[in-house]
């Protein structure tokens, strides 16, 4: 009998087949599709869903999947190219994330898109169907070429679905920055994929880390005369563009803001639980390469715990709800980021699967609040909607405590286990991790701040505005998911809760013994063993009870403030009192102004120099050459008269002159 | 027998006629016709190292030179038509502009 992971390639098959109903019957014949492809959509994503769900129990059961399912370009005596499926206890996870919050998102477009009556549905839903399709693909791909081939893909449907109100400039200008930054980042993950192709002759993910062990040992192949440690570090940091880049992380986080102007329900699948995560994802999927990197995992720290801060005090000052939300999710991955280079591929994984849960809430719960508000984002003008949005106020509570680490949410379980791995690891002696997990530590007090201040101003108080006063219910096709993924808010931070771990010593830690993981080269522990033999991180003991006290101490600090500055009717604004600062991080720190400068104050000089190099030297050069050649022939071809009879002379001149030459050298006269 | 000599210079005679043809005349048919005599002076050089050797490969071989002349001749004649209807005359030194 057939088992699931023979059916594993139909998980990424059958949003594309939604895709492509959506697009085609939705060009040629848009009066026969079901709510404009919203149910293809549905019925593929349901699909995806089950399927993974059934892969995941498969996994469970000790079943894994490692195979070549075609190969693109077959080398002779050198790597080959192939596109397959590697099925683990990670990505099987991931597949059953994406698919469920794909379905989600399907669901709650129907009330965000339909029932609004937004103009061109079906290729809003094309472009889920596609994004789906891509994404899972990307989880289950087993080698860092196809990981390159749907991340890029996943990027052009970010592009596509910010832009979907194209006639809109603002909507236009984000999609088109979208692309560029993170296409930046992607490029320099392409020289890294060229560069371990070359260093290793293979990018597939289970091969990799022996590749990497015995290169360090001796005898890996090197570029540009480097050491091997230096050159698998240079490839580390390459790949790693890709992923600040698509994460959103320091300094290449500025699109992620600006994609807000997508519709909503796309910034909850894309924007804050999948695609954003996809540069994290690469990073636990390669992370039995990155493991043994020492440099680049305290790199990684380093950005991941100053872009969670970063971020974070960018989010204090904001307006509008999907402002706050979004720098909240570039603080967010920061963290994930922080745990990863940490040490922590459990803590990293954990708090990736808990953020994707509450993040996609908060935005699905925005989205509510948006279409109940008319349209309008402004918080300073919400107020009093705890009444009028009674379901929506309780999950996206939830979903704001998980956020803020308030326990017993999901976030406080993986927040917590982020930041006590970076302190085991960052006191056990390395002062790069150390000083990551402070700025961990400092945001979660920023977090609990900005989180309760987003609640407090959106639901609490009177109204501010007539559109809050008359702000009108929802349909069940918004409430649904936003009720689901509250469930999965509240609860989902039980699958990996250390600290009851450390506490009782009952054995709840069920993701950790999940990713211990059947395949021997991608298991939790074999990781953890290359970090401590390899990136020689040496742990020392931190008290779970000390580091868990500690976060959710910050974490009631923020929330304290939060309720103290904005509880009651009319809550004031208090940004004012901070000065100079306020205006330092209403403007994001003149980020976007920074790389305006870039391109207009230092590379558009630079290229006009090329250019006027290019136009005046090099192609004068050229251009002298060939001035030559056309004046001498100017002057040569006089010679032509055109008249036959001078042909003919010059002709018999010619033979008789041969002749004579010809005479005189062979003796005739 | 005719020495070969004799030929030969019956040969280079119709040559130079053919070739003073050429270099004076204006008229395109006249041209034409003192090409045939250039060419048919090659020819007759060819029959008479033919009989001179007793074997018929150079007298085989003025056959094919003649069926070439004929052939000649036909696109000659085209040029001239082509000539005459274009700068209505024949004259050889008028049609200059086939340079540059």
């Amino acid at each position: 009998m057939a088992g699931a992971l023979d059916y594993a390639a139909a998980i990424p098959a059958l949003p594309l087949a939604g895709f492509l109903v959506a697009l085609l019957v939705g060009h040629y014949a848009p009066r026969v599709l079901p709510r404009d492809g919203a149910i293809p959509g549905i019925l593929a994503t349901a699909g995806s869903l089950a399927l993974s769900v059934w892969v995941f129990f498969t996994v469970s059961g000790g079943e894994t999947l490692n195979e070549e399912l075609y190969t693109w370009v077959a080398g002779e005596g050198t790597f080959s190219l192939h596109f397959g499926l590697l099925i683990d206890p990670l990505s099987a996870m991931m597949a059953v994330l994406v698919s469920l919050i794909a379905l989600l998102v399907h669901v709650f477009s129907l009330g965000y898109m339909n029932d609004e009556n937004e103009p061109g549905r079906p290729r809003y839903y094309a472009g889920l169907g596609l994004f789906t399709a891509s994404m899972l693909a990307f989880a289950l791909a087993d080698n860092l070429l196809m990981s390159f081939v749907f991340f890029e893909l996943v990027g052009f449907c970010s592009w596509w679905l910010i832009g979907h109100w194209y006639t809109r400039p603002g909507p236009a200008s984000a999609a088109k920055k979208a692309f560029l930054v993170t296409r930046f980042g992607d490029y320099f993950l392409l020289l890294g994929l060229v560069g371990i192709l070359g260093t290793f002759g293979t990018a597939t993910f289970t091969e990799l880390p022996e590749l990497v062990t015995a290169g360090l040992d001796g005898g890996a192949t090197t570029y540009f005369g480097l050491s091997a440690q230096n050159w698998f570090a240079v490839l580390g940091l390459l790949i790693l563009g890709g992923v600040i880049g698509k994460s959103a992380q320091f300094p290449l986080h500025t699109w992620l803001p600006d994609a807000m102007e997508g519709p909503t329900p796309v910034s909850a699948l894309i924007h804050a639980a999948t695609m954003v995560a996809a540069g994290v994802y690469l990073v636990a999927r390669m992370y039995g390469f990155y493991a043994q990197l020492p440099t680049v995992l305290a790199i990684i720290a380093l950005v991941g715990g100053f872009t969670a801060l970063f971020a974070a005090t960018m989010a204090l000052v904001k307006r509008e709800i999907k402002q706050v939300l979004a720098y909240s999710t570039i603080s967010q991955y920061g963290y994930m980021m922080l745990g990863l280079g940490a040490g922590g591929y459990v803590a990293g994984v954990f708090h990736l699967l808990t953020h994707a849960v509450f993040k996609a809430l908060l935005f699905l719960g925005a989205g509510i609040v948006i279409v109940a508000m008319h349209h309008d984002e402004d918080m300073w003008n919400m107020g009093g909607l705890k009444d009028k949005l009674p379901v929506t106020y309780w999950a996206f509570l939830a979903g704001s405590l998980a956020l803020a680490g308030i326990a017993p949410f999901a976030g406080f379980w993986s927040k917590d286990a982020v930041l006590h791995e970076a302190l085991v690891y960052g006191l056990g002696g390395n002062t790069a991790v150390l000083v990551a997990a402070v700025f961990g530590l400092v945001a979660v007090f920023f977090t609990g701040f900005y989180t309760i201040r987003m609640v407090l101003l959106t639901f609490h108080g009177e109204p501010r505005s007539s559109e809050a006063e008359s702000a009108h219910g929802v349909g069940w096709n918004m409430k649904l998911p936003v009720a689901v993924l509250g469930v999965g808010a509240a609860v989902v931070g039980f699958v990996n809760p250390g600290l009851i771990h450390e506490l009782t010593g009952a054995s709840v830690t069920f993701l950790d013994s999940w990713l211990q993981g059947p395949i021997e080269t991608t298991a939790a522990h074999h990781y953890h063993e290359l970090v401590a033999a390899n990136a020689a991180y040496t742990a020392t003991e931190v008290s779970s009870v000390l580091t868990a006290g500690v976060s959710l101490a910050l974490a009631l600090a923020g929330v304290l403030l939060a309720w103290l500055l904005y509880r009651g009717p009319e809550p004031a604004e208090h940004t004012e009192k901070l000065g100079s600062v306020k205006t330092l991080l209403y403007n994001n720190y003149y980020q976007d102004e920074f790389q305006d400068w870039l391109a207009t104050g230092v590379a558009l000089p630079v290229s006009k120099g090329a250019s006027k190099f290019d136009q005046g030297i090099v192609d004068g050069v050229v251009d002298g050459v060939s001035s030559v050649t056309l004046f001498s022939g100017a002057q040569t071809r006089r010679l032509q008269t055109g008249q036959v009879s001078n042909y003919v002379m010059l002709l018999a001149l010619g033979l008789v002159v041969i002749l004579a030459v010809v005479g005189f050298l062979g003796g005739w006269f | 027998m005719i020495p070969t000599e004799y030929f030969l210079l019956l040969s280079a005679g119709i040559f130079c006629i053919g070739l003073f043809g050429v270099l004076t005349r204006r008229n395109a048919l006249v041209f034409l016709m003192s090409v045939e005599l250039m060419l048919n002076a090659a020819n007759l050089n060819f029959i008479a190292f033919s009989h001179m050797h007793g074997n018929l490969v150079g007298q085989t071989f003025s056959l094919f030179a003649m069926a070439l002349a004929a052939a000649e001749v036909a696109v000659g004649i085209g040029i001239v038509l082509a000539l005459y209807r274009n700068f209505k005359g024949v004259d050889v030194t008028i049609p200059t502009s086939m340079r540059w």
